[in-house]
């Protein structure tokens, strides 16, 4: 997949930063996390206004993999799931040869189902927002083993 | 009189002409002929050209092969992507047969995913199917198959077999009594005009009315573009499997008798030709 030199995902604002994206909001998190060398910049912006708004995810692992301190992220629509992969793996400080796997939930009435699918690498998060978001947010479950078929 | 029954096996059993050639700059111990093959529409290139591949490795040095992979007219070719859309979006405007350059060095990571074995292609598959149930049945009917249902849909694919294939796939067209149709239609729609990869979007079949949703409708609300101008000579052409259906067709019959095996409708948006 192609390498992606800036990730456009928006790190948890501070207050005195201000402006959009999304502050952590559970307590756990005391400060924001570093900025890895990934991070972001609001990137080259797109033209339409519509793929410049940035979508919520909440990002929750299974299986026997690390947990993100910071589970809830500001991603540009236009982001891959390649590229949330990509970034999660430095996030978790993951060597390269290691496989993480990104599904989507399906939410069942007030749960989320374990069984669902995993996006192509190719496929925009936008996209993947708009059909099966909720709440006003993207759920995606990862994880370093392939723990659903 | 035609069934509906019969538009599932002539969508099934569609098959475009293809030549194979080597790339010019591949390494060969002997001239390399080109080689023809029918590929089946519904399928993944990956999965249908072993015979391809051994008949250009035939006259390489290993030490010159690696990965294979395609391309039409400089435009590499996404395995991912089933052949009938690839060959819809790109090529179905020139002559047949349908010129594809094979290639074994140089993979364009920018432009393709790898494909490193057949798992990797049912893998792929049997995600897109789920991704379709989760739109039309909330992922339930896919769910309660049982894992030899899944095996049985991928092996129906892979051999070739409808009667296999549809065994199970006729579940997952089914939907409950009192609804008229799925909950949301799975669809993706393709234009090689703008940089998004495709358009997919939730929409029902059916209106708050109870009227079917056409072709039409779903196309006047996602990608206006595909039918304008309402009023005039149209500017593109909408192609499912090669043909243009009607835009009043139902959508939910589009998407029943339609849709790909993996159970996506794949629109291509094309220029018209100008003669």
């Amino acid at each position: 997949m192609a390498e992606e030199p800036e990730t456009m995902l928006q790190l948890p604002s501070t207050p005195a930063a201000g402006g959009e994206g999304l502050t952590d909001v559970s307590p756990e998190t005391a400060t924001p996390e570093p900025p890895s060398s990934a991070a972001v910049s609001p990137g080259t912006e797109e033209p339409s206004g519509d793929t410049k708004k940035k979508i919520d995810i909440l990002l929750k692992a299974v299986g026997d993999t690390p947990i993100m301190k910071t589970k809830k992220w500001a991603v540009e629509r236009t982001r891959t799931i390649q590229g949330l992969i990509d970034f999660i793996k430095k996030f978790l400080k993951l060597v390269a040869s290691e496989q993480l796997c990104c599904f989507c939930p399906i939410l069942l009435e007030f749960i989320y189902v374990n069984q669902s699918f995993a996006p192509s690498p190719d496929q925009e998060v936008g996209t993947l927002y708009e059909c099966f978001g909720s709440d006003g947010k993207l759920v995606l479950h990862y994880c370093k083993s392939q723990a659903w078929g | 009189m035609t069934d509906d029954k019969d538009v599932l096996r002539d969508v099934w059993f569609g098959r475009i002409p293809t030549c194979f050639t080597l790339y010019q700059d591949e390494i060969t111990e002997r001239e390399a002929e080109p080689y023809y093959l029918l590929l089946p529409r519904v399928s993944y290139l990956t999965l249908v050209t072993d015979k391809v591949k051994k008949h250009f490795q035939k006259v390489m040095r290993q030490e010159d092969i690696s990965e294979i992979w395609f391309e039409y007219e400089g435009t590499p070719l996404k395995w991912h992507y089933p052949i009938g859309l690839l060959f819809d979006l790109l090529a179905s405007s020139s002559a047949l047969p349908w010129n594809i350059t094979v290639h074994f060095k140089s993979f364009p990571e920018k432009d393709l995913l790898h494909c490193p074995s057949k798992d990797a292609i049912e893998a792929h598959f049997m995600s897109c199917m789920k991704e379709a149930d989760a739109l039309k049945h909330k992922s339930q009917v896919i769910n309660e198959m049982q894992k030899k249902d899944h095996k049985q849909l991928w092996m129906g694919l892979q051999n070739d077999r409808f009667d296999q294939f549809w065994a199970i796939n006729r579940k997952l067209m089914e939907y409950p009594a009192e609804e008229n149709g799925f909950r949301y239609i799975p669809f993706r729609i393709y234009q090689t005009t703008t940089e998004r990869p495709f358009i997919q979007k939730l929409f029902r079949p059916v209106a708050a009315d109870g009227q079917l949703h056409t072709l039409g409708d779903l196309l006047k609300e996602v990608c206006p573009s595909a039918i304008a101008p309402e009023d005039g000579e149209r500017r593109n052409q909408v192609m499912i499997h090669g043909i243009e259906p009607m835009l009043e067709t139902p959508l939910q019959w589009l998407s029943e008798h339609l849709s790909y095996p993996d159970n996506f409708l794949h629109i291509s948006i094309i220029p018209k030709q100008t003669d």
